[in-house]
């Protein structure tokens, strides 16, 4: 009854506005010319589609809705509307497979709040989001006759680009990889996977350092993910000092090549054009990031970039179909040399667990001068799909190395709550942004939505069935790698090593209000 | 030429000559511009958009209405007040008005985007809407305009018909001194509705008024430009005293009109506008130097004794009416609307030949029906084909 | 089925806003709007853009300053305020736009005759027109109407993902608005929507002001129309006072010239 009463209340309301009553009226002017048979034209409000979940009753909660916000200016990735049907794909894997969204109060500071992984564009199922094109600047590169035009390609691509020319999930297309770069025009070919060693070298012996000297912050995080670096930067700026001084991979390639290869090999660096194609498109935003000025400050040239453009597996796929090459046909090429030898440890870091992997194989040498037994090579325990895996490793003469491994930002965000909680005591912890690591990373092949673990598995087995058959499998025994430090680097951690393989991270804590969650 | 026949009494001549083929050419020309406006719509032939959806064609309609202001002008001075000595001008400034309402109403007809739609204002009662008084005025205005044209012509056609009319006509006539009221001023109260966009030299409750007396005058004005020239035109003899006393009247009312402007910016605080530098404030000063302060200082002088003096300060009053709507439409409102908008060649050309087609109708209605009148009974009395040999082209 | 309420409205919370643009989406999926070409960079759509015919609504982004000066990105949906006391709907003298049984306020194309003087008119400059088409119809947001007739909510704020939008009653909405303000001293003191223009259905808060966000701050509390009437008001007075007086005036002329001598009748 009270109800009524309030309700007969609102509807009096506006009687006593005499405007309001006048415009009324005019509204049912309006209403009687319809009747009288003017046309009232179409109906108003709208008849076209939207997703199911949209259409109850105001008010209800709607389980998946909207969609990430994207930064015009995202160096990684671009949306076009016109594909958007706000499935909430995207959303979700960002709130909970990442923890980026829905993961810092609003309003938000001066930032999209975004570390650029690119899980978003292998969600999405209309690609309405994907990476920002880097074809075009390298086509001009190529096309271009002065400059070389030298090409890395990561761990990870060499078991997903097939998938592409419709092999199975995980075919290992090293080769041919190798031989369709160079039909595209690439001058010369060469592997991450031997800057990977590198990053093994650097960041095992500061893991060993760490270790070893007891007063150093622990654990030591691993730092070859730019999503995972943003992420940390974002939300636990105070486990900078955990965060290996190292760069990744690609970045230390980057630094190298125009470097150590140019003048090995005696080519202008301002005429290499460094390309990389690489699994993931958090590359693209990483290669942009301003301290990576190395190959400028190293020859005071603000114009040289460490890294010119950076290729997703799905661009790559792309350039090759326009050119018509058909990659499965091709015949198994070799990488050129140097800087195109690498073990087994460097292709492993393709996968979760790899780092750790390749890391340990490592760091037991540096810490006990002898290599590990070949039938404990496979540390088994860092293997696999889990969230968060866990080891410990007994190094004679120094104790248990307690190890841990996460794949995905959700568990980052686990274990980073943990150790700073003071509630772990691991030594090293090896994090990838995306679920799986780079063999599911956001510049992948897209194939299923949400992409499965099935996939991820496939990929992942083939990585280590290669490294399993490698003949090198420590990245401390490439020929290459020694070649380098002999030659240029003098030894890991020297001056010019920290000048070209070693970075700094900011704090973005002004760019975010992390979310407390209790 | 002389010659009075009966046979020249009912019928209809014209020459045409190499002038007044061109007018008509012009004109046709522009027929043909606004079929393809029609068939192609406004987005193809005009510059307009989203910033700025009214244009030059808005313009031209208030100026032509505005400038129409003659008809209704003249009209109440010669038939409210009945001033004799203006009577003879009553005429000439009805087909005026009415062709330039005839120019406006194409024009408005091209400019709305739903010409197909053209008649729903008429039962639409939208009595909040300044721009359906406008409408309506104009609308039953023209209808007005063409009852006493229709006398016009029953009397030169049909003289004893004219007794089944005249009844009616006093009460048209104060109908169509009237209406006008309304259309001008709510021309001016369209743009009482965006204090936020147009700026505040002009945004002002004063406006509709503002608007109403200033076509007023620039009517009168116009009267005394087409007196001139089409009195020369025709070789008639010239009232010069007329005009002069014309040209008194409309410093008067503007004189009136320049302390209303004035106490206007003085109560809404809005003098420090007008000289700051800005655009706005230097095109206010423009328009009243020009369209005001100077015609008052002619219209007061002995300047305007002469011809030639009339016919500057009245050309001077028409350039500051044309300058006081450019400045409403489109100087006080480029601060919030931006600068995105030129006329397209299409808005432009379609121009030209409505005024050409214009005063070929003139033209032909002036050689044909008894608008020139004398200032004496006689001479109307006469007002019939006699008088109307004379009319004919002369030179050309 | 949902009572019939004209007292819709929409509250965005300024503070709450990412940026993600799903309302622009889903207004265009549910009107059927269709987008521009992409451009070069394969962009289409996104912040780049203005209202139209085709936007409905849009997401403008803008880096300004907080209360604190520091550096802040903001952004700010634009769409049809739907006034209570339309501007548009004043102006009209078609009567082709009116306020529909769900408050929104909405144009009937069969009565547009296309004077595009609600374009003028609105504060906010929201009406846009079909400028392609030969017989174009004056667009804009309206507010979701069939939905909101089904006891949905509009389509923008039904996917809106962090409840920046929020559709409702306008007097629980303002109430609402008032309550954040209350909580949070970072927000502006004002409800933006609530006095503009006589009351708006749409409803801003912010904690940046509302003019860096492109929000006209200078629209008149005073609803448009009293503008108009305060002039039109006089239009009877005009035409009857005026009437009686000329012809009264005629009357009394034509006899004085008659009582003068000079016998004329009138033209």
């Amino acid at each position: 009854m009270k109800k009524q009463t309030e309700k007969q209340q609102k509807k009096r309301e506006p009687k006593k506005l005499s405007r309001r009553q006048f415009l009324g009226a005019v509204a049912a002017t309006t209403a009687i010319a319809g009747l009288a048979g003017c046309d009232m034209g179409e109906n108003t409000g709208g008849s076209g589609w939207l997703p199911k979940q949209y259409r109850s009753a105001a008010n209800w909660p709607i389980q998946l809705k909207g969609r990430v916000p994207v930064d015009p200016e995202n160096p990684s990735i671009v949306r076009r509307d016109d594909a958007c049907i706000l499935c909430g794909q995207c959303i979700e894997v960002c709130q909970n497979v990442q923890n980026i969204h829905g993961y810092y109060e609003l309003p938000v500071k001066n930032e999209f709040m975004c570390v650029n992984c690119g899980q978003c564009a292998l969600w999405c199922p209309t690609a309405s989001i994907y990476e920002r094109s880097h074809i075009d600047r390298v086509r001009e590169a190529i096309l271009n006759p002065d400059m070389t035009v030298i090409v890395q390609t990561a761990p990870a691509t060499r078991v997903s680009i097939g998938e592409e020319f419709g092999l199975d999930m995980g075919t290992w297309m090293e080769g041919q990889q190798v031989a369709a770069l160079r039909r595209l025009g690439f001058d010369v070919v060469l592997d991450t996977n031997f800057a990977a060693d590198l990053t093994i070298m650097e960041e095992g012996t500061e893991l060993v350092k760490r270790v070893t000297s007891g007063s150093a912050v622990l654990p030591q995080f691993t730092s070859c993910c730019p999503g995972w670096v943003k992420f940390l930067e974002f939300f636990y700026p105070e486990l900078i000092p955990n965060l290996s001084t190292a760069k990744s991979p690609m970045q230390m390639f980057g630094s190298m090549l125009k470097t150590y290869y140019a003048k090995k090999q005696n080519i202008d660096p301002k005429k290499i054009y460094s390309v990389a194609v690489m699994p993931c498109i958090s590359k693209k935003m990483e290669a942009s990031r301003p301290e990576f000025k190395t190959v400028a400050e190293y020859y005071n040239d603000d114009s040289m970039k460490d890294i010119d453009a950076v290729l997703s597996v799905r661009e790559f796929a792309i350039m090759l179909k326009e050119a018509g090459i058909d990659l499965p046909s091709l015949p198994e090429e070799d990488y050129d040399s140097i800087m195109g030898e690498a073990s087994g440890a460097g292709l492993i870091f393709g996968s979760t667990g790899g780092v750790m992997e390749a890391a340990l194989r490592s760091a037991y040498y540096l810490m006990t001068g002898t290599n590990l037994p070949e039938d404990k090579l496979d540390i088994k325990a860092v293997r696999g799909l889990q969230g968060i895996k866990e080891a410990t490793v007994n190094v004679p003469g120094v104790g248990d190395v307690k190890v841990a491994v996460c794949a995905g930002l959700s568990n980052a965000r686990a274990l980073c709550e943990m150790v700073k909680a003071g509630k772990v005591d691991y030594h090293f912890i090896e994090v990838m942004a995306c679920p799986g690591g780079c063999i599911s990373g956001g510049g992948q092949p897209r194939t299923t939505v949400p992409p499965s673990d099935d996939m991820r598995q496939k990929r992942l087995e083939s990585i280590y069935a290669k490294d399993a058959i490698y003949k090198l499998r420590m990245s401390h025994q490439n020929p290459e790698i020694l070649q380098a430090y002999k030659e240029f680097l003098g030894e890991p951690g020297s001056h010019l090593a920290e000048d070209l393989l070693h970075t700094y991270y900011i704090s973005r804590a002004e760019d975010v209000t992390p979310k407390k969650f209790n | 030429m002389k010659d009075t026949t009966a046979q020249a009494k009912n019928k209809i001549s014209f020459k045409i000559t190499p002038a007044r083929g061109i007018l008509l050419v012009l004109g046709l020309l522009s027929i043909c511009l606004i079929v393809y406006r029609l068939i192609n719509g406004l987005g193809v032939t005009t510059n307009l958009n989203d910033q700025w959806p009214w244009g030059l064609w808005i313009f031209i309609d208030l100026a032509a209405i505005a400038l129409a202001g003659c008809g209704f002008s003249i009209a109440v001075i010669t038939h409210v007040f009945h001033i004799k000595k203006f009577k003879p001008l009553t005429r000439r400034a009805l087909l005026l008005s009415f062709l330039l309402y005839i120019v406006a109403l194409l024009i408005l007809f091209i400019e709305i985007g739903r010409w197909d739609n053209f008649y729903t204002p008429i039962y639409s009662f939208a009595f909040t809407s300044p721009l359906y008084e406008v409408f309506m005025c104009i609308v039953l205005y023209f209808l007005m305009q063409a009852i006493e044209l229709l006398d016009i012509s029953i009397e030169r056609f049909n003289p004893p018909a004219r007794s089944k009319i005249s009844k009616i006509m006093p009460v048209v006539v104060i109908i169509a001194c009237l209406l006008p009221f309304g259309h001008q001023a709510s021309l001016g109260a369209m743009y009482l509705g965006m204090p936020q966009k147009l700026s505040a030299i002009w945004s002002s409750a004063f406006l509709p008024w503002s608007f109403l007396i200033n076509s007023f005058f620039a009517g009168l004005a116009v009267v005394v430009l087409e007196y001139h020239f089409f009195s020369k035109h025709y070789r008639q003899p010239k009232d010069n005293a007329m005009m002069t006393g014309l040209t008194r009247v409309i410093a008067v009312i503007m004189l009136g009109y320049f302390v209303l402007k004035i106490i206007d910016l003085a109560a809404r605080g809005a003098f420090g506008l007008v000289f700051d530098g800005s655009l706005e404030g230097n095109m206010f000063l423009l328009e009243m130097v020009i369209g005001v302060i100077i015609p008052i200082i002619f219209g007061l002088s002995s300047l305007v004794k002469k011809t030639s003096g009339q016919i500057f300060m009245a050309t001077f009053v028409v350039i500051g009416l044309l300058l006081s709507r450019f400045n409403v439409i489109f100087v006080g409102m480029i601060k919030t609307l931006g600068n995105s908008y030129v006329p397209s060649w299409i808005e432009i050309a379609v121009i030209p030949g409505l005024f050409a087609l214009a005063i070929f109708i003139y033209l032909f209605a002036v050689e044909n029906l008894p608008i020139f009148q004398a200032a004496n009974r006689e001479y109307d009395a006469f007002a019939g084909r006699e008088k109307h040999a004379g009319y004919e082209v002369v030179s050309k | 089925m949902t009572e019939a309420n004209t007292n819709r409205g929409v509250l965005f919370d300024v503070k709450q806003c990412i940026g993600c643009g799903s309302c622009t989406v889903a207004c265009k999926l549910w009107n059927d709007l269709g987008y521009e070409k992409p451009d070069v960079a394969g962009n289409a759509h996104g912040f780049d853009v203005e209202l139209t015919d085709k936007n409905w609504t849009i997401v403008t982004y803008n880096r300004e300053k907080d209360a604190n000066g520091k550096d802040v990105l903001r952004f700010l949906k634009n769409q049809c305020m739907h006034c209570k006391e339309p501007a548009c709907i004043s102006v009209c003298f078609a009567h082709a736009l009116y306020i529909d049984e769900n408050g929104a306020v909405v144009c009937d194309p069969a009565k547009c005759a296309g004077c595009r003087y609600c374009m003028i008119a609105c504060p906010y400059s929201v009406p846009k027109y079909e400028w392609d088409k030969v017989f174009p119809s004056i667009q804009k947001c309206q507010m979701c109407d069939s939905k909101i007739a089904a006891g949905e909510a509009t389509s923008c704020s039904a996917v809106c993902p962090t409840g920046a939008l929020t559709f409702g009653d306008r007097d629980e909405l303002l109430a609402l608005a008032k309550k954040k303000i209350a909580a949070d001293p970072s927000y502006v003191n004002h409800v933006y929507g609530e006095t503009e223009g006589g009351g708006t259905r749409w409803l801003y808060i912010s904690d940046v002001p509302f003019e860096k966000l492109g929000l006209p701050i200078n629209v008149p509390n005073t609803p448009i129309n009293d503008y108009l009437h305060g002039y039109l008001k006089y239009t009877p007075v005009v035409f009857l006072g005026g009437g009686a007086l000329f012809a009264a005036l005629s009357i009394y002329t034509k006899r004085r010239a008659k009582v003068a001598g000079h016998g004329e009748g009138d033209e």
